[in-house]
């Protein structure tokens, strides 16, 4: 088995994740990337996005995240986000809901600012979406 | 002495208050358990993003010093201070605590303008009456005051340092300890004293950063402020529900000692007037055997 390292995603409202596991794939403002056992100290920022866990018993944990924080140091690696979802906490008809709400404010849409939180609740509303694999 | 009846009518107040000052007891009791997870959930991420901020500053590969580390309190000799108190009394010594420490500071920095951001109503109260500057005034109840307006306040705050409207900021609230203690806290916001970030040589690591140390520290750096903010509130609130939980406790056994108290006076009185009835009544039956 593949060395582990260990794992937390943190909120303000909780640790939602702790555990050692094998693998972290997330997505930066660069693009997406893993992390392994023994990675180099990394500070970087993530997107609103699927976080992909594989754990210590070769099973996957998913997480929809918000934008947020990670730190790679000595085998410790956290993510700090505003919200978390895990797999399966996902309520469908809601994140349908708000991506159909979230398209019509973007066509609304007149200043700036309420074009970019219209497109702030699509992303997350297509996250959702995507964290429990339908569309 | 007191009349029988006196002492009865005090003893029904004071039992009033006493059903009072339980209820209060238990109505804080349950406040404090569920702000109390929260203030202990928030630690964990607050505790985090210190500490990732201080792995930022520390590293080399900053290349521009972010404005809220430049030192200005000799430039713009105004202090702005947040002071968290409650909005309710009856919490024992938690406001005038915190209240004293603002003013002892106050009066360490006569040579300065104080500016006044309060949140909670007795802070309020306090100080619209002293002649100090306020500069915003949170009427909301403390524990209304959500995530949203921390935020605002804090870009507020990170923009009026960045144009120089105040030399430092720092703010005042009661950290919490346990329910019996807590203590009454300031620490400096702005600007960020860099001494107390730095980790150790030893503990320093050369870290990769993407997309790079600068636009990090550049969206990290407010999420730091509001989330500094936020666990302040939450460790004031907490201990104000733990003073008030205390405070209360103390009323009610006060209460139930002076209820036995009293309760002993009104038997003594009663049955002295049971007594003195007795005599006349015997001492009048026994006129009239004589006669």
């Amino acid at each position: 088995m593949a060395k582990t390292f260990k794992f937390e995603i943190i909120t303000p409202g909780k640790v939602v994740y702790s555990d050692s596991v094998q693998s972290v794939t997330a997505e930066g403002t660069e693009g997406s990337f893993g992390i392994l056992a023994d990675h180099a100290p990394l500070i970087t920022e993530v997107q609103m996005s699927v976080l992909t866990v594989t754990d210590g018993k070769d099973d996957t944990v998913q997480f929809a995240i918000e934008g947020g924080f990670l730190e790679v140091m000595a085998n410790n690696v956290v993510v700090l986000t505003d919200a978390c979802l895990k797999e399966g906490e996902v309520d469908i008809e809601k994140a349908r809901a708000e991506k159909d709400a979230a398209e019509k404010a973007l066509l609304k849409a007149a200043s700036i600012g309420e074009k970019e939180m219209a497109r702030d609740a699509l992303k997350r509303a297509n996250t959702w979406l995507k964290l429990a694999k339908v569309h | 002495m007191l009349s029988t009846r006196e002492i009865k009518q005090r003893l029904r107040s004071i039992t009033g208050i006493k059903q009072i000052t339980r209820a209060m007891e238990m109505v804080a009791a349950s406040r404090l358990k569920r702000v109390e997870s929260r203030v202990l959930a928030s630690r964990a991420y607050t505790d985090k993003m210190r500490q990732i901020l201080s792995h930022l500053v520390s590293s080399s590969s900053l290349e521009t010093v972010h404005p809220c580390f430049v030192e200005r309190a000799h430039e713009v000799p105004v202090i702005k201070i947040i002071l968290i108190t409650a909005d309710k009394g009856l919490c024992g010594a938690y406001n005038n605590n915190i209240i004293d420490k603002v003013e002892k500071f106050a009066s360490e920095h006569a040579d300065k303008t104080i500016k006044l951001v309060l949140i909670g109503k007795k802070g309020n109260l306090y100080f619209s009456k002293s002649g100090y500057s306020i500069e915003k005034y949170f009427p909301e109840t403390v524990e209304k005051v959500g995530y949203s307006q921390v935020r605002a306040l804090a870009s507020q705050l990170i923009a009026g340092y960045e144009a120089g409207e105040f030399g430092q900021l720092y703010i005042f609230f009661t950290k919490f300890h346990t329910v019996m203690q807590s203590f009454p806290s300031q620490i400096q916001l702005l600007p960020v004293e860099k001494g107390a970030f730095e980790t150790k040589e030893e503990l320093r690591r050369e870290y990769i950063f993407e997309p790079s140390a600068d636009q990090i520290i550049e969206h990290l750096f407010p999420k730091y402020i509001e989330t500094q903010l936020y666990q302040c509130i939450l460790e004031s609130l907490t201990s104000e529900h733990a003073a008030r939980r205390v405070a209360m406790i103390a009323a009610t056994e006060n209460a139930g000692e002076m209820i036995e108290e009293l309760t002993r006076t009104y038997n003594k009185a009663r049955q002295e007037t049971i007594t003195k009835e007795l005599l006349e009544v015997v001492s009048g039956a026994e006129a009239l055997v004589q006669r």
